[in-house]
């Protein structure tokens, strides 16, 4: 039915799954920066988070995936025959991940911001009150109630970015859907890979919500629910 | 505490990616040669179901490469990003039909050309008489985005629409999905994709096949500006194919009609 490459295409899908998560780390990592210096008592600290997440929201992922992928080579080219070292080239996985995870990490800045802000301030207050340091309000108090208040946009977030791993193929990564595109050139039969690779990619988001939910509740325990 | 183990962890990730990543130095003799080719557009490239390529494109990558005795890696690359992976060093050749044209001509060198196929207009049998700019007034004609072809069709057909896609092959399902009047494509696709195939029924080509003056020299190998040394390389050994009868071999195989470009 797939003229053999359903593991072809399932190589692929691996590959958007790595992708994928590892853009996620990555997200999550400029996210909670993002979110932190946005909240800051430093002005600096602030106005690049704001630089940031203006720039990249502003943007579309296609315009800053191609800016960074071959800006940034180029631009690492040139830095590298200036000190007169070696081609030093940046591997599309890399490139692919960084870029993702540096867009959706600037959506993620507004979401765990939105998400700490959420926290009634009184709680940092009493722990800062109680002798504890700023890190220790962080980690015990704020992160931990934080992740309840950010698990809705999270997984938004997390949806948006599995599929926009589609657009690395454009930067050579082998993603599922670059793969469908070369079978269904090569067969000459678009529906059969393309429908394919729609309920692919419908299975693994609704694998996600459902995870993604039950993360939620487990958060939301000791949270009384209140229904309209 | 787990954040800060993930932020290890990536940071860890990236260092050793990065740090594994370094290419030795190119030496001039191009010994190894990295070559960027599509895989989208049977039969010049396209990707079996294990995984690997194959067509008359890779086919005269690897036939040059065999000539200059070079170590050759293929770089499957989607053609949007073709010309800027060429510039930012992600392969040092492109063999991916690419015709020579003035506009590529400023932003790469190219070889001599390795083939140069007619274009054809093809629609719905019977729906025009010619393919005149008279014909196709009012008409939407649908085109590859960035090609000559699209140029010509910008530059003839002012009184029509136009449909760009994003490849060759697309030209045809959005002419059978009635998205256009009349495709506009290489003869050579549109016969293998197309025309010969059961989705190509009821479709004709429309008047004689065109050639097209501004494409100038046909399809070639394109470089970076200034990389003589692999260009002048890289057209000896295409000279070499075409002498030994190993181009006719490879050609024959493909086309029952003669794609050298000879007699142009």
């Amino acid at each position: 039915m797939f003229h053999g490459y359903l593991p072809a295409i399932l190589t692929g899908l691996s590959n958007t799954l790595l992708v994928a998560a590892l853009s996620l780390l990555t997200a999550c990592v400029f996210g909670l920066l993002g979110a932190v210096a946005k909240l800051s008592g430093s002005r600096t600290a602030r106005w690049t988070a704001q630089a940031y997440t203006t720039l990249i929201r502003g943007l579309p992922e296609l315009v800053l995936m191609l800016l960074i992928f071959y800006g940034g080579q180029i631009l690492l080219n040139k830095l590298v025959e200036a000190q007169g070292w070696e081609y030093i080239d940046v591997p599309p996985y890399v490139a692919g991940v960084l870029t993702i995870g540096f867009i959706f990490g600037a959506y993620l800045t507004e979401t765990f911001r939105g998400a700490i802000l959420a926290i009634p301030r009184g709680q940092a207050e009493a722990a800062l009150a109680f002798g504890m340091a700023r890190g220790q309000v962080l980690r015990r108090i704020v992160l931990p109630q934080m992740v309840r208040h950010a698990i809705p946009g999270f997984s938004n977030n997390w949806l948006v970015m599995i599929k926009a791993t589609a657009l690395v193929s454009i930067i050579g990564l082998d993603d599922m859907l670059h793969r469908a595109n070369l079978a269904a050139s090569a067969t000459r039969e678009p529906f059969t890979f393309f429908v394919l690779v729609a309920l692919i990619y419908l299975a693994v988001t609704t694998v996600s919500i459902w995870l993604l939910s039950r993360l939620e509740k487990r958060y939301s325990l000791g949270v009384k629910v209140v229904s309209f | 505490m787990l954040h800060r183990r993930l932020a290890v962890t990536v940071s860890l990730l990236v260092v050793c990616s990065l740090a594994s990543s370094w290419v030795g130095a190119q030496a001039p003799e191009w010994k190894k040669i990295r070559v960027g080719v599509e895989g989208n557009y049977p039969p010049f490239s396209k990707l079996g179901a294990d995984g690997k390529l194959s067509g008359f494109d890779i086919d005269i990558a690897r036939a040059v490469c065999k000539q200059m005795a070079a170590e050759c890696t293929l770089v499957q690359q989607e053609w949007d990003g073709m010309m800027p992976a060429l510039s930012a060093r992600k392969f040092d050749m492109i063999v991916a039909s690419m015709t020579i044209t003035p506009e590529r001509q400023k932003a790469a060198d190219f070889s001599d050309p390795y083939y140069d196929v007619p274009s054809r207009w093809v629609a719905k049998a019977g729906a025009f008489k010619d393919h005149s700019a008279a014909a196709f007034k009012g008409k939407k004609i649908i085109v590859l985005r960035n090609s000559p072809r699209a140029k010509h069709v910008a530059d003839k057909y002012k009184d029509s629409e136009v449909l760009l896609v994003n490849k060759e092959t697309d030209i045809y399902m959005e002419l059978v999905a009635g998205r256009g009047d009349v495709g506009f494509g290489s003869s050579v696709v549109s016969s293998e994709a197309f025309l010969k195939r059961p989705e190509g029924k009821g479709f004709a080509q429309v008047g004689n096949t065109v050639r097209l003056d501004e494409g100038g020299g046909g399809v070639g190998i394109a470089f970076r500006k200034g990389e003589t040394a692999l260009r002048e390389r890289v057209n000896a050994a295409l000279k070499a194919v075409r002498a030994d009868g190993s181009y006719k071999r490879l050609a024959d195989s493909y086309f029952d009609f003669d794609v050298s470009g000879a007699g142009n």
